[in-house]
């Protein structure tokens, strides 16, 4: 009991917290801009995927984290145009799409993963972003460590959820950006290129989430196994619903599934006696019952997940 | 209407075609010669009769969590949960064959039904909370498949686990599902998916329930408007969806693996969604794609063991066709591309009416 009493334990806990919530608050985001424009995209994991493999290799090859974060948001760029190519000009189907890239990309990633290193059973090492420690800010006990010593990918995840909230409420670009998610005809005659809209949010949210994979391999762990995403792109997806749409709720919900994921390592640790399983299941668990509570289905973008036919009447 | 049976059957083997071309290069990139390894791949899966009934093996779970896929979504609602109804079922079936003390028939009968029972009901979970909260049911049934994931987990590191080693005990012999013949390697439980497909199909296009869950898939609204549940049809097809699934899982346990352990059902659900998508919902074509995906994973192995040539090129194909075969289904529903097949292949004349 006197390590729960820490107060050790809390800073640790909640730092953890900040850590494993990053990668679903960028993912969310990816998935905020994307639904904005009325683009439904659960193809998140696969995303987050491919993006984590070529984070993880170009870091490797470079030794630079820093161009692995790039590397990753381009590779996840290139495989949400396939995506947006087909939903937007095609009109395909978003859902069903959404999971073909799901299918797509992971089966990309590993097998790119194993065609370099052909030899599986080692674990490589990879690079890692070293934490940047604010000067006098991260001096301060308990505050210093909690907020002002992470990795810049850390600090521009946070940064993003004002800027985001600006761009969207604030911002000429931003208000027509919203308008084509909820009535693109609208837009249209008002003269927004709804279609570049579109591919313009399907690239953001392919960069953010591409980032959010590449911070799972470059941040979190500096090794890249198959499964590593585990689902965190379905957990942004949720945190967009339970977060209604908006920056501020995305990012609360992001920290409470950040919570999950950090109580659980912390349980395990604690309770080595309990089947490790049971633990683990606390954030999709948690996932779950977040959305039955608070989980409305009307508050999103009016169009989202239509297909947009630009002649149609 | 020919026309665009034509189309629909076109998309798929253009897709196919196109996603072997593209592994091609892939494997030339690998230096390796693509002609050769795709005799090794068909060789290995279809070479000769043994391995041609490893390959049915193989595609039997997929038929399962395929038709699974494809059922719910003819009523609109997407249930990517096949692997966690899957894995529930089986866990079932284990506990039912290995608990109960029963064996021989009685024991594959009960178990499999014990399996299905429960997969249906975890397949209820994502429809009731669609129905009752409207929450997305993708979601629900994802972060579901890890619960069960992980349940599984416990299971056969705890709950039963059979010695030292991380996995439960085996289904004793007497109530494993047969093989076929003696010479040829396959369980009945192929013999069970196929019957299950004709069925669905049967339901699905020559009864009025089949007609009900159908008009709902295609339009909520209307068949809302037309007086049908709407909401107990949704329902319905989630539990059937999930049995189905749960039933593939516990014949996959008592026909081929015999026990849980480490990787069990991994991947099965989205395979069953490709495969239902790329099958165009059809339960019949469902089989066809699933027996398709069997040749690539059976043949995947001979491609490694004799070209070390990785499998995930085999898994890369299976992505691709996807990929293309969702492309080209939109593709041929667009405006424009309509019209271009009504001109070019019904007679201009026709054409120009409309």
């Amino acid at each position: 009991m006197d390590a729960i009493m820490n107060v050790n334990f809390f800073v640790q806990l909640f730092l953890s917290t900040i850590r494993m919530a990053t990668p679903i608050l960028l993912v969310a985001l990816a998935e905020l801009y994307s639904e904005r424009a009325g683009l439904v995209n659960i193809g998140l994991d696969g995303i987050m995927s491919i993006g984590a493999l070529i984070g993880f290799l170009a870091g490797y090859i470079s030794g630079n984290p820093f161009l692995g974060i790039v590397a990753g948001a381009l590779a996840g760029i290139a495989v949400n145009m396939i995506y947006a190519f087909c939903t937007i000009t095609l009109c395909a189907e978003q859902i069903v799409y959404g999971m073909a890239i799901n299918i797509f990309a992971p089966a990309l990633a590993s097998f790119i993963y194993r065609a370099y290193f052909s030899d599986t059973s080692t674990v490589v090492q990879g690079v890692s972003m070293k934490p940047i420690a604010i000067p006098l800010l991260s001096q301060i006990p308990i505050i210093g460590p909690l907020f002002f010593n992470h990795p810049l990918l850390v600090y521009i995840a946070y940064l993003l959820v004002p800027v985001t909230a600006v761009f969207l409420n604030k911002t000429k670009a931003g208000l027509n950006f919203k308008a084509v998610g909820e009535y693109p005809k609208a837009a249209e005659t008002l003269g927004v290129n709804v279609i570049r809209q579109k591919y313009m949010a399907s690239t953001i949210c392919g960069a953010l989430a591409g980032i959010g994979g590449a911070y799972l391999t470059i941040c979190y762990t500096s090794t890249y196994s198959e499964g590593i995403v585990a689902g965190r792109g379905f957990i942004a997806l949720s945190a967009v619903i339970f977060g209604r749409w908006m920056p501020g709720g995305v990012l609360l919900a992001c920290l409470l599934f950040g919570f999950c994921d950090a109580i659980q390592i912390r349980l395990q640790l604690l309770s080595p006696g309990t089947p490790y399983q049971l633990l683990q299941m606390i954030p999709y668990l948690c996932t779950l019952i977040a959305l039955v509570v608070f989980g409305i289905k009307k508050s999103g973008p009016k169009a989202n997940g239509k297909p947009y036919f630009r002649e149609e009447r | 209407m020919k026309k665009n049976d034509f189309a629909k059957l076109l998309v798929p083997i253009l897709s196919v075609l196109a996603a072997f071309i593209i592994g091609g290069i892939i494997i030339v990139c690998l230096g390796k010669n693509p002609l050769e390894a795709y005799g090794f791949l068909f060789k290995g899966a279809l070479g000769t009769s043994s391995k041609f009934a490893q390959t049915l093996e193989v595609a039997c779970p997929l038929i399962f969590t395929g038709l699974a896929a494809a059922f719910a979504y003819k009523c609109g609602v997407f249930n990517l949960g096949g692997e966690g109804q899957f894995i529930m079922g089986s866990i079932m079936s284990i506990v039912v064959s290995t608990q109960l003390g029963i064996t021989g028939v009685p024991a594959i009968i009960i178990s499999v039904l014990a399996g299905t029972v429960v997969g249906g009901l975890w397949g209820a979970i994502p429809g009731i909370l669609k129905i009752t909260r409207g929450l997305n049911e993708m979601i629900v049934s994802i972060m579901l498949n890890y619960v069960a994931t992980l349940f599984m987990g416990c299971v056969f590191t705890n709950f039963l686990r059979d010695g030292s080693v991380p996995q439960t005990p085996a289904v004793p012999k007497e109530s494993q599902i047969p093989n076929l013949s003696d010479g040829f390697r396959v369980h009945y439980g192929i013999v069970l998916g196929i019957i299950l497909a004709l069925v669905l199909y049967y339901f699905l296009f020559y009864t009025s329930r089949g007609f009900k869950l159908r008009a709902v898939g295609l339009n909520a609204t209307a068949a809302r408007f037309n007086g049908f549940a709407v909401n107990k049809i949704i329902l319905m097809s989630f539990i059937c969806s999930g049995a189905i699934a749960g039933m593939g899982g516990s014949i996959e346990l008592h026909g081929k693996q015999f026990r849980l352990m480490q990787g069990y059902g991994a991947g099965f659900g989205f395979d069953g969604v490709a495969i239902a998508l790329i099958a165009q919902l059809n339960p019949i074509a469902t089989v066809v794609v699933a027996f398709f995906f069997g040749i690539l994973r059976k043949g995947a192995s001979t491609l490694q063991a004799g070209m070390k040539i990785p499998t995930s090129v085999v898994d890369i194909i299976q992505a691709l066709v996807i990929v293309f075969a969702v492309a080209g289904t939109a593709l041929v529903r667009l405006p424009q591309v309509k019209q271009f097949f009504r001109v070019h292949f019904t007679g201009s004349r026709k054409g120009a009416e409309n």
